[in-house]
């Protein structure tokens, strides 16, 4: 199997201002990076992660730290699935969450609901497409993560048509 | 003017690339690089690590154009604000409209053959954006 390319930062920023260090500490988790240790980051090596992760390095430079990016490749084909793994698994804590709150705003429809419920649906699945796009290895249950979110949004619809004209649904 | 800048174009150089025909140098031509290394010696780089025109501080390269060349156009303030959210990520602005464009020249680029497609194409997208906007912007 062809092994997967990874892309390796190394940084060091000022402990004070914290700002900056806040900030790079934050793009890096949106990115969805694994920290492997203090100050070291790994993503897979793709055309996004690479650009995101150069501007980093600017950004941490203008910031009077270091940074170095590399291409990298674990040494063993077993490394690098734990690695694989790694990343997958940090997807599904979240995934995981975004079901545990679907079937939640299910559960308040069937006991007659409220007008905040479509709100807080728009912002899991707003929160759902951020993190499928940095589920980098398609973890399993991001399937399942969208089918709960469907079927919760099916529920919020029908007691939305239910309590003003009646809407005959389509399915 | 030759402009130059990296291959595999996103929203923040496409942006540019609009702006710079749209409203700095319509006569001017552009070359794409893989490496900054192989950029024509008399090219103006713009979008890429330690030039003028790119990321500097929390502005993305769109937002630095404006600065840099003084365009003090409201509408092109707004599409500022939803380049930088697409191509930074960090919601600074909360513009919903950056999810959208995000994806629309993510998915541009996988059927366009070239930076030169798809530039071509996205600056349709940015005309139509400007002519939205200036109907909505006060």
């Amino acid at each position: 199997m062809n092994r997967q390319r990874w892309l390796i930062l190394i940084y060091r920023l000022p402990r004070e201002p914290s700002g900056p260090r806040v900030a790079v500490w934050r793009k890096l988790k949106a990115l969805g990076a694994l920290y492997l240790q203090d100050g070291v980051v790994a993503l897979p090596g793709e055309a996004v992660t690479r650009e995101q992760l150069e501007w980093l390095q600017v950004q941490i430079r203008e910031a009077q730290g270091e940074a170095t990016l590399w291409k990298a490749q674990p040494n063993t084909a077993g490394e690098n699935t734990a690695l694989v793994a790694t990343f997958q698994s940090s997807r599904e804590e979240a995934y995981r969450a975004l079901i545990a709150q679907a079937e939640r705003i299910q559960r308040k429809v069937a006991l007659g609901g409220s007008n905040a419920l479509p709100e807080e649906l728009s912002k899991l699945e707003r929160e759902f497409r951020l993190e499928r796009r940095r589920d980098y290895f398609r973890s399993p249950l991001r399937k399942e993560a969208a089918a709960a979110l469907k079927a919760a949004r099916r529920a919020v619809r029908q007691t939305d048509s239910t309590d003003g004209i009646s809407v005959r649904s389509s399915g | 003017m030759l402009w130059a800048t990296r291959e595999g174009c996103h929203v923040d150089r496409t942006g540019c690339i609009w702006l710079i025909k749209r409203f700095i140098d319509p006569e001017g031509t552009f070359s794409f690089f893989a490496d900054p290394g192989e950029a024509p010696e008399e090219a103006e780089l713009f979008d890429v690590a330690g030039a003028r025109l790119s990321h500097h501080g929390e502005d993305c390269s769109f937002e630095t154009f404006l600065k840099e060349y003084s365009l003090k156009d409201p509408v092109l303030e707004e599409i500022a604000e939803i380049i930088h959210d697409a191509d930074l990520m960090d919601e600074k602005y909360g513009r919903p409209e950056s999810e959208g464009l995000d994806v629309i020249i993510r998915g541009m680029q996988l059927v366009l053959p070239d930076d030169y497609a798809l530039t071509r194409a996205a600056d349709s997208i940015f005309d139509g954006l400007y002519a939205y906007l200036s109907r909505e912007v006060p």
